[in-house]
């Protein structure tokens, strides 16, 4: 019964996961510069069953909805199937893009292509720029303008 | 630990005013206690420890208590209401979770009968607590330059967040149109101060700051309050103040944290649970002295509800701005349209907020999925990085005058885990209001663009954005038309007070956190002067 399971603890067949690769891949592309990688290069399975695990079912629906020979198509034509999907079944559609962006903007591959640093922001930290103040000497040079309690 | 023995001051609330309250009466020795709904948090369990922290901002830690739906936080019926509470409960409470910007009211607030003819005055004036605001700037930490032409003269501790390439890429727009921008005072240390690290720029500071750089009041007035022998009770959820024959609050009912229902007595009861918990409380202690609520003789708790309309305006620029990092609120802000105008057609004023944040990766990901902006896709790379650090915010926030029909009460249906009465919300945005929103969006658009920006976004006001609740057990002289006198005491109950932003008279146009602290630590100060004839 359990044939064709992958020795995992993330769900879906080989099948549905190659399915689901293209998927991803069909809403996250790689870059054509190289730099970032696709959706469909990184775990959305597991990222889901750790993450969304009660986005699961529906997932295994949408995949089951998709035809066979999906992963096989070209980028523009798994580009129309998508769009039929997202119009057929947007609350479906907008969830799976929720935890497709979910799990690609926290690989740090992809947090440091888009400049923001790999990892969770604490204890990492980001560093500002301070900023120039003589940009104020307009302001300071105006006259005051708090109001006082009582008008003089 | 509880007992059955009475205290002498029993605080109810451990947020912003509760720990201003509870750390100036320890001087006085006697036996305090403050009772907290909620626990204290973790910095280390805080939403940027972990790689999915966006998606928990989304969620288990977000700023609306409807959607964290923690069973120590209450639900609140926001739907007769454009604009949704947002809080947090716990020891800090709403300062957990507050952006952290710290700007004083303006001496004009106080005196807006007097100067323009609108609501009332307050029985306190700027003067009155300029050496509270003074002292809370010191106990918190706060950053700020000083020199800011639309205040009189100040002093914060610490200098000045960074203003960064946002800031300063903003400020040049200010300085284009001629108008007044100064860098923010913030509730967030620029430098080690009191044994806490600086600011690390991490982001999002409404999700708690893991680095212990903003100023909640967890890590500022607590262990401070602690060493002086105040106790702190979590888990501690008030249902309502008891009174005696006399009509004095002997005590409170609470449920513990095994939702067991107690009663604690206590000498003088401190209501520092900010403008929805504090009505929600007092409406729901009813008994033959007090039908209608307690201290609700006047019939003004629960009304007069403010908040501050919040208009948001967004520029994108070419260049990059580095706008997800740094402290998120606290940038810098304009007073340029602080003041009333006769040539508007509103009366009071605003205060612009140049923020950063918000626009985080995989929220400006989704945002621009919901706008059209950003397309999944093969062209999904090159829209999001020209969006990704190239914004830049500007907050509206709207004096918002009072209205008795704007109203907290208790919902007849809703209640929290311990099946108390959860608070309903009833608001309308007046029409001064939505003519001093539309007038700020548009200036603020003006901003951007004089910026440089190339796409300018923007309106109002903005639904989850419920910060400020004010005005709903007002301070007066009046004992017909206010809750609380001059310096908090509840007219009809002399030894009841109140010092959270509830006793509000008029919201001003700024953050209240530092007016509700400052209010909090005269209110204690004033009891102390008084403690021979508190009750007189």
């Amino acid at each position: 019964m359990n044939d064709g399971l992958i020795a995992s603890d993330a769900p879906f067949t080989p099948e549905e996961r190659e399915i689901l690769g293209a998927l991803a891949d069909t809403l996250v592309p790689a870059s054509e510069d190289g730099v970032m990688p696709s959706a469909g290069e990184l775990d959305i399975a597991g990222y889901v069953a750790g993450n969304a695990a009660d986005f699961l079912p529906e997932l295994g629906e949408i995949l089951a909805g998709l035809d066979a020979g999906f992963a096989e198509e070209p980028l523009g034509i798994r580009v129309e199937h998508v769009k039929a999907f997202s119009e057929a079944r947007p609350e479906s559609f907008q969830r799976l893009l929720a935890e497709v962006y979910g799990c690609y903007y926290q690989d740090a591959r992809v947090l440091e292509g888009i400049g923001a640093g790999a990892g969770p922001p604490f204890p990492r930290g980001n560093t500002v720029e301070p900023g120039d103040l003589s940009l104020l000497d307009p302001v300071m040079g105006s006259s005051t303008n708090w109001r006082r309690e009582v008008p003089r | 630990m509880p007992s059955n023995d009475p205290v002498d001051v029993l605080i109810i609330g451990a947020g912003a005013s509760g720990a201003a309250v509870a750390w100036s009466l320890a001087d006085t020795r006697m036996h305090i206690v403050c009772m907290e709904q909620g626990d204290w948090t973790n910095p280390s369990e805080y939403p940027t420890n972990y790689p999915d922290w966006e998606q928990r901002l989304a969620g288990s830690d977000s700023i609306d208590p409807n959607v964290r739906g923690r069973d120590t936080d209450y639900p609140i019926n926001n739907d007769d209401s454009p604009i949704s509470v947002v809080n947090f409960n716990g020891v800090g409470g709403g300062t957990i979770l507050y952006a952290a910007h710290f700007p004083r009211m303006h001496p004009s607030d106080f005196r807006v009968r007097t100067l323009d003819g609108v609501a009332d005055d307050w029985p306190v004036s700027y003067d009155t607590l300029e050496p509270y605001f003074a002292e809370n700037d010191r106990m918190m930490g706060v950053s700020g330059l000083a020199g800011d032409p639309s205040y009189p003269p100040k002093q914060p501790p610490l200098p000045p967040l960074p203003l960064g390439r946002l800031g300063e890429t903003v400020a040049q727009g200010f300085n284009r149109l001629g108008w007044h921008w100064w860098p923010a005072d913030s509730a967030i240390i620029s430098r080690p101060y009191e044994g806490r690290d600086e600011c690390k720029n991490l982001g999002p500071c409404t999700s708690g700051c893991a680095q212990g750089a903003k100023s909640s009041t967890d890590i500022t007035y607590w262990p401070v309050a602690l060493r002086k022998g105040v106790e702190l009770w979590t888990r501690c959820r008030v249902r309502e103040i008891t009174v005696n024959a006399e009509g004095m609050a002997d005590g409170v009912v609470y449920y513990d944290a095994e939702g067991e229902e107690r009663h604690q007595r206590a000498e003088v009861v401190v209501l520092a649970c900010n403008g929805v918990g504090t009505p929600r409380i007092l409406l729901n202690s009813t008994s033959p002295q007090f039908p209608d609520g307690l201290a609700n003789r006047s019939g003004q708790v629960g009304r007069n509800l403010m908040f501050h309309p919040v208009g948001f305006v967004r520029g994108y620029f070419e260049e990059r701005l580095d706008s997800h990092m740094g402290p998120q609120g606290c940038c810098m802000l304009s007073n340029q349209f602080y003041e009333t105008n006769p040539e508007r057609d509103f009366v009071r004023g605003y205060m612009m907020q140049i923020v950063r944040g918000g626009v985080w990766p995989w929220t400006t990901a989704m945002q621009g999925a919901a706008t059209g902006d950003i397309p999944w896709g093969p062209k999904h790379h090159e829209a999001f990085q020209r969006r990704f650090d190239h914004s830049a915010n500007i907050g509206v926030l709207c004096e918002d005058l009072p209205e008795e029909h704007n109203t907290v009460t208790l919902d007849p249906e809703l209640a929290d885990s311990d099946g108390i009465p959860s608070p309903k919300i009833s608001y309308t945005l007046s029409e001064n209001s939505r003519r001093m929103l539309d007038h700020g969006v548009a200036r603020a658009k003006e901003v951007m663009e004089a910026a440089g920006a190339v796409d300018v976004v923007g309106g109002g006001p903005a639904r989850i954005a419920g910060w400020h609740l004010l005005g709903t057990a007002r301070m007066g002289t009046d004992p017909e038309t206010s809750v609380v006198n001059s310096w908090g005491r509840s007219h009809d109950v002399k030894n009841l007070f109140i010092v959270d932003g509830s006793i509000f008279v008029t919201s001003g146009g700024v953050n209240p956190t530092s007016t509700i602290q400052a209010l909090a630590l005269y209110v204690a100060d004033t009891m102390k002067k008084n403690l021979a004839t508190l009750f007189d």
